[in-house]
């Protein structure tokens, strides 16, 4: 009997010849945040795919709180509990933001959607613009609704593809600490594919770091950022 | 708007046609107001499709035609009573459509629109070449009852009944489209409709829900033709014809598919432009182009979004905010 929430195993994606998933092997404990980093076309989105059933796999398993979910559509995924958000956002336009998240929750099957899509607007500071369109909201707020769509039904796992990126300092800042404490307030556990060093250094229990679709580190955010290979190949030696 | 709001709308709408039907002099007129209503009910359809899955359909006269020709093999043959057919043919042209949007909703823009033409073409095809059953190129009558719902036909028919009978079809029909779309199934199709690839990640499965108003879409349509049916007693394969399609797609836009009431207002610009105009100009179609053109233009919403936009200002942020109430 495993204690990961998540666990990949060997997982790999092959597009004929070019492999942008080679063998990734990760697990993620219970309200634990996983910042992923690597290079661009490092395979970091791609793993996300893997995990959230967005793209088949060429070999390897899902496993999410013991159940093989490898298998599965991304509606089953996300009916067990794995959740994500997207690199570019991802929202209804046209849609109220509370009808958007109540909806997603009613489809989490949550007994009482709208009680759950309240609490998730609470938290994340949308509950008095629950009226808006969608579309009329600022950069960050759209950002923070894409979070809620991920958040509802009380997912176990979160993945969060770029979550910071086009806020500025003090929103990136903010949604950081936001973060951490969801994971928490709320046992999520978080994998968290970012380039703000600060903010995936800060926040994170274990990083991994990925180059051409492997993994070339994992661990501790000190004994990451210590190792040769990760400055040479990502960091930098300034890091 | 509250429902019980629209309600009220929906009961003064019942009493301006009430007004109109006994208001208009000529039968002739109210025969063509008749049609309009058909046509109206017909773009509802079509306009809906449009709406909620974000498809245009080319070939919507398949269900038009469709609900003609069954109700006419089903009389012809005696196979149920004309109450029960008209019962039967809609639920048969839900079912079909549910079954064929399963299949082709999964096609997405331009594609789905060549293959609702293929579709409708075939079946305008097997009208035409099934003479036996259908009559061919000639068309067949349809022999409804000497009593429908227990009204004799020389009653149904006087062009201030039949009008004042697809007047109340119109409004019930748009009621329910109205309910329907406020319901959650509603929100699911709105929210495939923005975002398939997000509606799969909060647990949405898309294809059934956009196969169902591909469904709906159809049955209405299906009222349109029964309508139809009643009004000619006669159905040729133009009624399965892409012009005809065509045709229903036009006063969707001119009308504004983005409310569901803006296609019964495309389907009453239309033959308005058509009586007023037929008179005068031979090519009055080249001129409802124009105007078609100057809609796209300066109103891509359409009439009803033109309208919208006059009655009140935009939904801004601002009041929307302070609805909220948090």
């Amino acid at each position: 009997m495993t204690s990961y929430v998540l666990e990949t195993r060997d997982v790999a994606i092959h597009y004929g010849g070019v492999k942008a998933l080679d063998g990734v092997s990760l697990t993620l404990g219970k309200g634990q945040i996983l910042g992923l980093i690597g290079p661009n076309g490092a395979g970091k989105s791609t793993v996300i795919d893997a995990i959230t059933g967005r793209r088949p796999l060429t070999r390897g398993q899902v496993i999410l709180d013991g159940q093989d979910v490898s298998q599965l559509g991304a509606v089953e995924r996300r009916r067990l509990g794995l959740s994500r958000s997207f690199q570019r956002t991802s929202i209804f336009g046209g849609m109220p933001v509370r009808k958007q998240v109540e909806l997603a929750s009613y489809k989490m099957g949550m007994s009482d959607s709208a009680a759950d899509a309240e609490a998730v607007l609470e938290e994340l500071d949308l509950a008095r613009l629950g009226n808006v369109m969608a579309e009329d909201l600022g950069y960050g707020e759209q950002r923070r609704l894409d979070l809620a769509l991920a958040l509802v039904g009380r997912p176990k796992m979160l993945m969060l593809d770029e979550p910071m990126a086009g806020l500025s300092v003090k929103e990136s800042h903010d949604l950081a600490q936001h973060l951490k404490a969801l994971t928490s307030r709320w046992e999520v556990s978080v994998l968290l594919v970012e380039h703000d060093m600060d903010v995936v250094f800060g926040i994170s229990d274990v990083v991994t770091v990925f180059e051409l679709g492997r993994v070339i580190a994992n661990g501790a955010p000190a004994q990451v950022r210590a190792d040769p290979r990760v400055r040479e190949a990502y960091l930098g030696s300034s890091a | 708007m509250r429902f019980s709001r629209i309600l009220m709308l929906a009961l003064l709408a019942l009493v301006a046609g009430v007004a109109i039907a006994f208001l208009t002099p000529s039968s002739s007129l109210l025969g063509l107001f008749a049609q309009a209503v058909i046509y109206a009910i017909f773009a509802l359809g079509v306009g809906v499709l449009l709406r909620q899955n974000g498809l245009t359909s080319f070939g919507h006269a398949l269900f038009f035609g469709a609900a003609g020709y069954a109700m006419g093999v089903i009389l012809t043959l005696d196979w149920f009573s004309a109450e029960i057919a008209i019962f039967v043919v809609l639920l048969g042209i839900g079912v079909l459509a549910f079954l064929i949007g399963l299949v082709i909703v999964r096609v997405p823009g331009i594609a789905f629109g060549m293959l609702t033409l293929a579709i409708g073409q075939m079946a305008y095809l097997l009208a035409t070449r099934s003479r036996g059953l259908t009559g061919g190129a000639d068309g067949m009558s349809i022999p409804w009852p000497s009593t429908l719902f227990g009204v004799k036909q020389s009653v149904l028919l006087k062009p201030d009944v039949l009008f004042l009978i697809v007047w109340t079809v119109l409004i019930v029909v748009t009621l329910a489209v109205v309910w329907l779309l406020r319901t959650r199934f509603g929100s699911i199709t709105e929210a495939v409709r923005d975002n398939e690839e997000r509606a799969r990640f909060i647990g949405i499965t898309t294809t059934v829900p956009r196969a169902l108003v591909y469904a709906m879409s159809a049955v209405v349509t299906g009222v349109a033709g029964v309508m139809s049916s009643l009004n000619t007693g006669f159905i040729s394969p133009e009624s399965l014809h892409w012009s005809v399609s065509g045709i229903a797609l036009v006063m969707v836009v001119v009308g504004g598919f983005k409310s569901v009431i803006g296609p019964i207002l495309g389907a009453i610009v239309y033959f308005l432009f058509k009586e007023l105009l037929g008179d005068f100009a031979t090519y009055w179609m080249a001129i409802f182009g124009a105007a078609l053109i100057a809609v796209i233009v300066f109103s891509p919403d359409g009439i009803a979004g033109a309208l919208e936009r006059l009655m009140k200002p935009r939904h801004t942020r601002a009041n929307a905010t302070s609805k909220s109430g948090h």
